[in-house]
C-alpha cells in the first residue's frame, strides 16, 4: 500500500471515502482529494489559485466534516474546485490550509456527482505511529 | 427480533436495543422486509425510538432504507412541549418532492417523439450539475425566493396562480425566515434555483400503466394510457447546507440540554429551544426554495 492514498468506499446506498496517510494530516489531505475525485476528474483542474482555509470545530469528527465541508461549498456555493490540498497546522479542533484551484469551467469540469453533503454515518478517525486513516460518507 | 404482528407489521420491541424509549414498527410486505432486513434499517429505527420526547411509535414506511441517522422512509412524531427537532431526522434534501405533469396525449400519440422531446427538456431545464442555473439572483431576491416559495416563482412569471391550488401548502411554508438561512448556504443556492440536480433525481417522461382507483385519478386529471411529466428534485445545495449547519448547532446544543444520541446524524434540540426554532425557519425557508424550484422547472417544462 502507498504510504497516502484514498480509495472510494461504494455500496448500495452510500458512497464513502477512506483516506490514509503517514499523519492524520496527509489522511485529511487525501480524504480532501477523494472528495474532489468523487465531484469531477481531478485532472481537469488546474491549480491556479491558492485559497486559505482555516476551520475550527469542537472535535476532531467535527474537523473533519467541516474540513471537507468546506471543499465542498468552495466548488458548490464559490465555483471554485480544488485539486491540491496542504494543512499546515492541524491540532484537535483546528486546522489552517491552503488549497489550490481555479475558477469552475463548465466547458471542461464535468461534474461527475453532486455531493450533497458529507455526513458523520460510520465516520471513523484512526491514528497511530506513522500511520492515520479516515473514513467519512457522502450524501449523494 | 422482529414480533410479527401481521402480515405487513413488524414490531421492534423496545427491548431490542438499550436505550430505546418507545416500540419502532416496520411496514413491509414478505418481498420488502428481507431488502429492510439487509442494511442498517432495522438498527437505525431503533436509533431514532432512544430519542427523547417522541409519541406512539418510530416508524419504517414500506420503501425504508439505510439513510443517514434516521432510515430513509422513516417516521418520528415528536411532543411539542417534551419532544425534540432534528436536523438529520428531516434529513439533507429539505421539500425533495415530486411534481407531476399531466400530459394532453396518450402514449400513441407520442410514441415517436420520445426521443427528441427528452432533448428538447433536456435543453430547456438545466441539471444544475456544475451548471450556473437559467437565473441568477441578488441576495435580496433571494430571500424573496425562500420567504415566498412557488409565489415568487409565479409572480415572476413561472406559471399561473392556478398551479398554487395544486401544490401542497400553495407552494409556501409560512414559517419561513430567510434570516435563519446562513450565507454559506445561500451561496449554495444562487446559481442552483431552477436546476434538477442529480444523483436520486430526475425528471421523466411516464405513462399510466394502471389505473388503481378511477375516482382519484380522475380528479388528479390522469387516465389509463395518459402521458405525464415526473419531476424529481428539491432545495438543492441551499437545503443541503442548511442542514450541514444545523446538524453543528444541534451537536454543540446537546450539551446545553442534557441529551445524549447514540448516532451523530440524529443529533437534536428540544422543539422550542432558540436553535429548534431557528431551524424550523430554515428548514421552511430552504422548503420554499424547493417549491419555487419545481414550479420554475414545471413552467419549462410546459
Amino acid at each position: 500500500m502507498k504510504s497516502r492514498g484514498y480509495e472510494i468506499l461504494e455500496h448500495p446506498a452510500d458512497l464513502g471515502i477512506s483516506a490514509h496517510g503517514e499523519s492524520l494530516q496527509e489522511a485529511f489531505e487525501e480524504a480532501a482529494r477523494g472528495l474532489m475525485a468523487v465531484i469531477l476528474d481531478p485532472a481537469t483542474i488546474r491549480p491556479h489559485r491558492a485559497m486559505p482555509v482555516s476551520v475550527a470545530a469542537s472535535d476532531p469528527q467535527q474537523l473533519l466534516v467541516r474540513w471537507l465541508s468546506e471543499i465542498l461549498y468552495l466548488y458548490d456555493g464559490q465555483r471554485f474546485p480544488c485539486a491540491e490540498f496542504s494543512i499546515h497546522e492541524l491540532g484537535p479542533t483546528w486546522l489552517v490550509a491552503t488549497v489550490r484551484g481555479e475558477d469552475l469551467d463548465t466547458a471542461r469540469h464535468h461534474t461527475r456527482l453532486d455531493v450533497k453533503a458529507v455526513t458523520y454515518h460510520q465516520l471513523d478517525i484512526q491514528e497511530g505511529a506513522g500511520h492515520a486513516r479516515v473514513r467519512v460518507f457522502l450524501d449523494i | 427480533m422482529f414480533k410479527h404482528i401481521d402480515r405487513y407489521r413488524h414490531l421492534i420491541p423496545k427491548s431490542y436495543k438499550a436505550g430505546m424509549l418507545i416500540d419502532g414498527l416496520v411496514f413491509a410486505d414478505e418481498h420488502l422486509l428481507p431488502q429492510i432486513e439487509a442494511d442498517q434499517t432495522k438498527d437505525q429505527v431503533a436509533n431514532v425510538a432512544t430519542l427523547p420526547g417522541l409519541v406512539g411509535r418510530s416508524l419504517a414506511m414500506p420503501d425504508a432504507h439505510q439513510g443517514y441517522g434516521f432510515c430513509i422512509g422513516g417516521v418520528a412524531a415528536a411532543d411539542l412541549d417534551e419532544g425534540v427537532v432534528s436536523a438529520g431526522g428531516v434529513g439533507f434534501d429539505i421539500n425533495c418532492g415530486v411534481r407531476l405533469l399531466s400530459v394532453p396525449a396518450d402514449a400513441r400519440e407520442v410514441a415517436g417523439m420520445i426521443e427528441p422531446l427528452i432533448h428538447q427538456l433536456f435543453r430547456d431545464i438545466p441539471c444544475g450539475t456544475g451548471k450556473k442555473g437559467a437565473v441568477s439572483l441578488g441576495g435580496r431576491e433571494l430571500d424573496s425566493v425562500l420567504h415566498d416559495g412557488a409565489a415568487w416563482a409565479i409572480r415572476n412569471g413561472y406559471g399561473t396562480d392556478e398551479d398554487l391550488a395544486r401544490i401542497e401548502e400553495h407552494g409556501r411554508l409560512e414559517s419561513a425566515d430567510p434570516a435563519a438561512v446562513s450565507n454559506r448556504a445561500k451561496d449554495r443556492g444562487h446559481v442552483q434555483l431552477g436546476t434538477l440536480g442529480s444523483g436520486n433525481h430526475f425528471l421523466e417522461i411516464q405513462r399510466v400503466d394502471e389505473v388503481y382507483d378511477e375516482e382519484v385519478a380522475s380528479a388528479f386529471g390522469l387516465q389509463h394510457d395518459q402521458v405525464t411529466i415526473l419531476i424529481h428534485s428539491g432545495s438543492r445545495g441551499l437545503g443541503h447546507q442548511v442542514c450541514t449547519d444545523y446538524l453543528d448547532v444541534m451537536h454543540d446544543g446537546m450539551k446545553r440540554y442534557k441529551i445524549s444520541v447514540v448516532d451523530r446524524q440524529l443529533a437534536c434540540v428540544p422543539i422550542g429551544s432558540q436553535e429548534g426554532e431557528r431551524y424550523l425557519k430554515a428548514m421552511a425557508a430552504a422548503a420554499n426554495f424547493a417549491f419555487a424550484n419545481r414550479q420554475m422547472m414545471t413552467h419549462w417544462a410546459r
